[in-house]
């Protein structure tokens, strides 16, 4: 298997207007995939298609060689999609380690009957469910804060228990929306090596960002879109020098775009 | 011990000692309030913990108590036999009737179930197949027998009601503790960063449903043990609304938030009989006054429900 996954001329249509149009995409595993523009080019759009969120009107989606196209999003966490969200959508009201709890649902092997008779099997999962949560929290340095409610946290604790619950479902691709966005400096050079050693567990991670200098530094490959189309594809050092990408950013009105990206 | 297992354990023992000291209108009063708290804390498994809006709730309250009526006096089953019947009978009404709608958001799904409740109160006031007994609904059920003991005294039903609210809280319990019961958690506080870690969203809703409808159902068939009689207007929609406040007005997920909600609306109408018929104009005030003042409730529930070896020292931080 060369490819994580595979977007093949995928477009979407939202009332007629083109959201994404024609775009193939692969990554490899332990990849880390760039995937950059101006806003409202359809990057998220692009992701909810890959994530099941969306079912995109033509082209395919394969994950590990399998077709996803159109399938719901349980399923295609189920198989090894995992996500974070541009907007952190963390359970605010219960806590950390309830939280990365979330992502190991889908390795939890306790049925129906358990959540009403505790047996010595559910015992003997619930335990190997919560060592796993507290390998996480150790990992992402979060052990401090296991019962702290997520929706007290600062935003970079709030990213870092998002992607420490992604994963807790030991995922194959993992797809990051903008990781990076309102957090400070050390913050984010903290993320870039905690993405870093993820990548390094032969997971194919593709992610959305707007701190260029993040991009450059960290992705293997980048895919540029604007209004849904690809203008560009390469490494970071050739996508960066490619007159279409650098009419596109200015043409766009950069400097507005960066401050949408920043006030969020 | 946590502060919740206290309240619990002293709740319980309460409740354990009050035959002891209660007349027989206590009694009644105090059976009736175990009852609608078993109700109440199965609608919180769907309300306060899945956070479907369910609106129908009495309707499988009602199909337990009719199945105990309907198998005891048309088909002479013991009374004991029916309540097997009253489970599943609930858990596949609550199934079949919440499976097409799962889909639907909070509010359309609300509008669906008092539709629901409605068409249910119809068809036992136009006594289907001759079974349901009409407007009047259906008397002369048996005594309960258990090893050919008859248990017809009030403190005997009294405690069966009592073991029926130690079963459901000790299930609600083990499914908080559980793969399920988080789910539940996961899907009503954002449903689609629960569908992104891959938990089947209209599955573990569904689970809820069949789940909190048989413990009603089997509260149901304790409520036409106790009467002795079963009729319409103990499962209309006035009453779904009863226990859909419970829980909103009391805490969702909130062991002594239910409690206190369903004290409110259940008993203290029954102790202050001379105001009965102005009741429902005092609630509606408070619950109003609730919603502002507190709109998580009057107990809200609190997280951090975690093993102990993951809980930070003290003084760490």
């Amino acid at each position: 298997m060369e490819y994580v996954l595979e977007i093949k001329n995928v477009s979407k249509f939202f009332s007629g207007l083109v959201a994404i149009d024609d775009l193939t995409i692969n990554v490899k595993p332990g990849q880390i995939y760039g995937i950059i523009g101006p806003n409202g080019a359809g990057k998220t759009t692009l992701f909810n298609c890959v994530t099941g969120i969306y079912a995109p009107e033509k082209g395919s989606i394969k994950y590990k060689g399998k077709d996803i196209t159109g399938m719901p999003p349980h399923k295609i966490a189920q198989m090894g999609v995992l996500r974070t969200f541009q907007n952190i959508r963390l359970f605010k009201e219960m806590s950390v380690a309830e939280n990365i709890m979330a992502g190991y649902h889908t390795k939890s092997k306790q049925k129906w009957y358990h959540s009403i008779i505790h047996n010595s099997f559910y015992k003997k999962d619930e335990l190997e469910s919560w060592k796993k949560v507290e390998e996480l929290m150790n990992f992402f340095d979060l052990s401090d804060l296991a019962t702290t409610p997520t929706g007290d946290l600062s935003y970079g604790k709030q990213r870092k228990v998002e992607m420490a619950r992604a994963l807790a479902a030991s995922p194959e691709l993992l797809i990051l929306d903008e990781p990076a966005a309102g957090l400070n400096e050390n913050e984010t050079i903290e993320l870039t090596k905690i993405i870093k050693s993820i990548s390094e567990m032969n997971i194919g991670i593709m992610m959305i960002e707007h701190d260029m200098d993040m991009v450059m530094n960290l992705t293997d490959y980048i895919t540029v879109i604007n209004f849904g189309k690809e203008i560009s594809q390469g490494v970071p050092s050739f996508v960066q020098d490619d007159p279409r990408v650098i009419e596109a950013y200015i043409g766009s009105d950069d400097e507005n775009d960066k401050e949408d990206a920043n006030g969020k | 011990m946590n502060n919740k297992t206290t309240i619990t354990i002293a709740f319980l023992a309460i409740m354990a000692f009050l035959p002891l000291l209660a007349d027989s209108a206590w009694l009644s009063i105090g059976i009736t309030f175990l009852v609608f708290a078993v109700v109440a804390f199965s609608q919180d498994i769907i309300l306060g913990r899945a956070g479907v809006f369910n609106m129908g709730h009495a309707i499988f309250f009602g199909i337990g108590a009719y199945t105990t009526a309907i198998l005891n006096v048309h088909f002479g089953l013991e009374i004991i036999y029916t309540i097997p019947f009253a489970i599943i009978f609930s858990a596949i009404i609550a199934v079949l009737l919440a499976g097409p709608i799962i889909h639907l958001k909070g509010d359309y799904f609300l509008v669906a179930t008092i539709g629901f409740n409605i068409i249910f109160e119809q068809v036992l006031s136009n006594d289907i197949f001759g079974l349901t007994g009409g407007p009047n609904g259906i008397f002369g059920i048996d005594v309960i027998r258990i090893f050919g003991y008859e248990l017809f005294s009030d403190t005997a039903i009294y405690y069966i009601a009592f073991g029926l609210l130690i079963i459901t809280l000790f299930i609600i319990r083990n499914l908080d503790n559980s793969k399920y019961g988080r789910a539940l958690y996961y899907i009503n506080k954002d449903e689609i960063a629960a569908k992104s870690m891959g938990i089947n969203v209209p599955y573990y809703k569904l689970f809820a449903f069949a789940l909190g409808a048989s413990i009603a159902g089997v509260a149901g068939s304790v409520f036409a043990i106790q009467y002795s009689a079963v009729s319409p207007e103990s499962f209309n929609f006035m009453q779904s609304v009863m226990f859909f406040a419970i829980v909103l007005v009391g805490g969702s997920a909130s062991l002594p938030g239910v409690i206190i909600g369903t004290f409110v609306m259940f008993v203290l109408p029954e102790l202050f009989t001379e105001f009965k018929e102005s009741r429902y104009l005092i609630f509606g005030a408070a619950m109003v006054l609730t919603m502002i003042l507190r709109p998580n409730g009057v107990w809200p529930v609190t997280f951090g429900n975690i093993p102990k070896f993951l809980r930070p020292k003290k003084g760490a931080k």
